[in-house]
């Protein structure tokens, strides 16, 4: 048969009339050729057996599937690996119930038998033979329960993302013999505060209690007072290095950066918000400022004359900039990127400006101290750095105005 | 142009009015349905299509805008409670197959017991959010200790999730039943259900964008309150019936295959241009795509919007499968609905396809990191890219009649699942490789997107009509199409896809995905979290050509199995004409 006759064949076969002449008493054991013959209504040979078969094949698939499935889900409190430094702490799932968690030595939760009450019925114990040597990232992600953690003398290392997105963490305490890190009024620091690592998710609940605020203001509710103690930190002047994710989902209006600063890492300073009312929360960052004073070491603001000069500006001497460091703080107003940056990763201002009643609201500007030609051809830059706002149902990148100088 | 081809294209335009003319609202001979009823389907599939499509905006997976920006539900916990359900899913599948397999028509006695089991279970679900039965039980042992060690779930939240599953079984079953019985002999197995739920879904759509239940602070209890809400929500059905109904129009496989690909197509086109109106409002909203008020104000106006053409509409399109009338049917015992399943080899080959393509079960959808995570695109851009992408699958499916022509079946299917294997291996590839390099990575993938969409719809189209085909072949094997029996193979390949389906969400908890999306911001992050569950799904894709290797079930076999079952139509009609009996719902071809 030819290719064509073949291909004609294939056509053919599809409406093909197929004429089958069933017998009026045949129609339901008529068996086509080539397929199985029909089953209606007609008992099956070994019913019962092919019955019995099937519910034990069943139960038996479904208890093992809930067995294992069980197995993989359920997670103990404290999850530690043995590494070639020591013992890591690897995973936390809490009970439900915790709401401080002290990383020192290897623990576990003992039940206390005849305590019915949930949030009671618990301790953890330690073994003080086994000290932790350091966090692995992504320990705790995503916990709404632990309020404060406490590090040992012991840790190490403690990875970057160790603490992600613990929505009700108010302060991170750090041993006083710890060698490595220590904390400044909650927020935890390398020892030498050169490094800021992580400024907890609801530190301004505990600020809240440590000056006196009965409850959380919301936006329009903000008094100087509380914009002072509550959403303005100061970022010691012996600071060269802001870490990844340090003040992100922070409530905070402004932060003072030291002009020594050098690093800002990626998403550093990312999506800070306040509350608006019970059920919404709005962009909280307004400004980030450069001072110039040095040997300040207290995070609270009091005035800005102690601050030395101080500029509404990233710090000169500033060199790197990660990518998404400042994205969707929409309530920013000004950047101004100095002369020293070298490299600003990809994102590193996205939505922070936004239109409404056709007025461009947030980062407008960006200013830049380097001229066009110096700020192409020697700093590294990444995709869509700048922000973008909506234009003619597009996106268009705003103005930079090149070879500015700090205000 | 040549004057004789330009005549022939005129002669072509002039038969092609007169056809349409003639056979406007009768159909041609050979063929059942009239042009007018083309029309229909444009318009009534459409906003069937568009309202369904829309829908798919809200829902309870971790995929969900609405969970992923507002209630930020922890990843791991859509698996617990899949786990939580598991069992009862078995004992209510039972009755529910039994009940639609007879199309709600039981025997009284058996109807009275299977209404009392489903009351029971309602009572059950009520009590249990009403009370914490978690309560009674040892809270320092083992199993509560247990419950509480899930991911996102404490003791109470499994107990009124597992008591929600109770309400949401029984009266979904009760309700089966009942509007079965009553709409079905009215307007016929696919589109019945419309009738019912239509206006308590509306409802439930606008109350999901209004009850702020996001906003509770305790994540577990955030949880079960959700899940209940979605329950409820899914009570009521939208599926895309008409379509479902329009593959069933004609008896004339080549007049399926036909309005399948146009009509059906065209139809869509309603949808397309949703899908690029819906994203350009969100781009105009303040948060975009995390603005509640898409779904307070967007979706349900455009879902109601929809709803009311659909009802216009659904009562003009008609199926017509070859079959006795519903007084005539034969009635399928329980066991012989299993065991009538178990038969159909070619069932069994798509189990065993379904089985292994739960490799790639869990896995986050690499399209939406893609827009969202890599290209932050928003408004009218993420509505033209995402068009242009599903635009690409268009042209190939106006072809789809030649191609099913041309090549079988089983050779478009293991065409397919290779070329979604190489696809996604060069996505793997490109994230691996030049993951920071968002622009260049970013149309690499593009690039293999629009390939893959494109080499998509024509096999999809393949399966539609073999699925049709499938259950025309079951009741030429059983007398009944059989369709929730079919449900027995996931029966023994759900324990494995379930446990298989944990797999890839354990590795993304690993790699810092949890219930907080922005973790995808991170590239490293972002890296590992597409990139190892895309390896083993192109895997899986690969394994997946194997099982279809052993098909052989072609046109020829087809046509004569719808003989027979034109055969036995009019066969049993006749019959009972003959008994004085009056017949409705039956259908000779």
């Amino acid at each position: 048969m030819s290719k064509k006759e073949k291909k004609q064949n294939k056509a053919n076969d599809w409406g093909a009339d197929v004429e089958l002449n069933i017998p009026e008493d045949e129609i339901w054991t008529f068996q086509v050729p080539g397929l199985a013959a029909p089953h209606i209504n007609k008992p099956y040979k070994y019913y019962n057996l092919k019955k019995a078969l099937f519910v034990i094949v069943i139960i038996v698939a479904v208890s093992l599937s809930i067995y294992f499935s069980v197995l993989a889900l359920q997670n103990d409190t404290f999850d530690y690996t043995e590494t070639a430094n020591g013992i890591e702490f690897s995973k936390f799932s809490n009970t439900g119930y915790l709401t401080e968690l002290e990383i020192d030595y290897v623990s576990d939760i003992e039940y206390i038998p005849g305590n019915n009450d949930p949030a009671t019925n618990f301790k953890v114990v330690k073994d003080t033979t086994k000290p932790i040597k350091s966090v692995r990232q992504f320990t705790l992600n995503c916990d709404d329960k632990i309020k404060t953690i406490t590090i040992g003398a012991n840790v190490e290392f403690v990875d970057p993302k160790a603490f992600y997105s613990c929505w009700a963490l108010q302060n991170i305490e750090v041993d006083e013999n710890n060698p490595n890190y220590c904390d400044v009024d909650g927020v935890l620091y390398n020892k030498d505060k050169t490094e800021i690592l992580c400024y907890p998710c609801d530190h301004d609940e505990y600020l809240r209690q440590k000056y006196g605020y009965e409850k959380e203001l919301y936006r329009d509710e903000v008094t100087p007072e509380y914009e002072r103690d509550i959403q303005i930190y100061i970022v010691p002047s012996t600071v060269t290095k802001i870490g990844e994710m340090c003040f992100n989902y922070a409530n905070l209006r402004k932060i003072y950066l030291p002009e020594g600063l050098k690093t800002i890492e990626t998403l550093a300073i990312f999506k800070l918000h306040e509350r608006v009312d019970q059920w919404s929360t709005h962009p909280s960052l307004e400004n980030v400022y450069t001072y110039t004073a040095e040997n300040v070491s207290d995070p609270h603001f009091a005035d800005e004359a102690t601050l030395g000069d101080v500029y509404i500006s990233l710090p000169e001497g500033l060199e790197y900039i990660g990518s998404d460091a400042f994205s969707y703080n929409q309530n920013l107003s000004c950047v101004y990127i100095p002369e020293s940056v070298i490299y600003v990763g990809h994102h590193a201002f996205w939505d922070t400006c936004y239109k409404e009643d056709g007025e461009l609201k947030g980062v407008s500007v960006m200013n830049v101290a380097k001229s066009e030609s110096e700020f192409t051809n020697k700093t590294e830059i990444g995709d869509n750095w700048i922000p973008q706002y909506d234009y003619l149902l597009f996106k268009k990148d705003i103005d930079i105005k090149y070879e500015t100088a700090r205000q | 142009m040549a004057n004789g081809e330009k005549q022939s294209l005129v002669d072509k335009g002039k038969w092609f009015f007169n056809e349409i003319k003639d056979h406007w609202s009768t159909p041609a001979e050979g063929k059942y349905v009239p042009y007018k009823e083309y029309k229909d389907v444009i318009i009534g599939v459409g906003a069937n299509y568009t309202g369904s499509k829309t829908l798919e905006y809200i829902g309870f997976w971790s995929s969900c805008f609405l969970i992923m920006h507002h209630y930020k539900l922890p990843y791991l916990t859509f698996s617990v409670i899949g786990l939580l359900n598991m069992p009862l899913g078995y004992i209510t599948a039972l009755i529910w197959w039994y009940v639609c397999d007879n199309l709600g028509f039981l025997p009284k006695k058996t109807e009275k017991k299977v209404y009392l089991v489903y009351g029971l279970m309602m009572a059950f679900g009520i009590s249990s959010l009403l009370f914490d039965y978690s309560m009674l039980f040892d809270q320092s042992g083992a199993f509560i200790t247990m419950l509480n060690s899930f991911e996102g779930m404490n003791a109470t939240a499994c107990f009124k999730t597992f008591g929600t599953h109770f309400l949401y079984s029984g009266w979904v079953g009760a309700r089966n039943i009942f509007w079965r019985k009553k709409l079905i002999p009215k307007y016929g197995r696919y589109k019945y259900s419309l009738y019912c739920d239509v206006i308590p879904k509306c409802i439930m759509v606008i109350l999901i964008g209004w009850l702020p239940v996001y906003n509770i602070a305790d994540v577990a209890t955030r949880v079960w309150v959700a899940n209940l809400l979605f329950a409820t929500y899914n009570v009521f059905g939208f599926g895309n019936v008409l379509e479902e109904c329009s593959k069933r129009i004609s008896p004339n496989l080549q007049e399926r295959i036909l309005v399948r690909s146009y009509p059906v197509k065209l139809s869509h086109i309603f949808n397309s241009i949703l899908a690029i109106i819906l994203p350009a409002i969100v781009g105009s909203l303040r948060y975009e795509w995390a603005d509640i008020n898409f779904y307070r104000w967007v979706i349900p106006v455009t879902f109601c919007v929809s709803a009311g053409f659909t009802m216009f509409l659904a009562g003009r399109i008609k199926e017509r499968i070859p079959q006795p009338p519903i007084e005539k049917k034969v009635q399928i015992k329980f066991w012989d609905g299993m065991l009538g399943v178990l038969k159909n080899k070619y069932l069994l080959i798509n189990t065993v396809v379904g089985l292994i393509d739960s490799l790639g079960n869990g896995m986050l959808p690499f399209a939406t990191i893609l827009y969202f995570y890599t290209f932050r695109l928003s408004g009218l851009p993420y509505s033209l890219l995402v068009a242009l992408i599903s635009f690409a699958g268009t042209p190939p499916d106006l072809l789809s009649p030649y191609f099913l022509k041309r090549f079988s079946y089983k050779q478009i299917m293991i065409f397919y699942q290779m070329s979604r294997a190489l696809g996604n291996v060069i996505i793997a590839v490109a994230m691996w490789t030049l993951g920071d390099n968002l622009a260049l990575c970013g149309t690499i993938c593009v690039v293999v997107l629009f390939f893959m969409e494109m080499t998509k719809t024509v096999p999809t189209t393949a399966g539609h009509d073999m699925g049709v085909r499938i259950n025309d072949y079951q009741m030429y094997l059983s007398g009944e199409r059989l369709e929730s029996f079919a449900g027995i193979f996931g029966w023994f390949t759900g324990p494995i896809t379930s446990f298989v389906g944990l797999i890839i969400p354990i590795f993304l908890l690993k790699y810092g995905f949890n219930s907080n999306w922005e973790i995808l911001f991170f590239d490293g992050s972002r890296r590992n979290i597409v990139v190892v569950p895309i390896i083993v799904d192109a895997i899986g894709f690969f394994l997946m050509t194997i099982p279809y290797l052993f098909w052989d079930y072609d046109n020829k076999k087809q046509n004569m199995v719808m003989e027979v079952l034109k055969r036995r139509a009019e066969v049993t009609e006749k019959k009972a004409q003959e008994e004085g009996i009056s017949v409705s719902g039956g259908y000779k071809g």
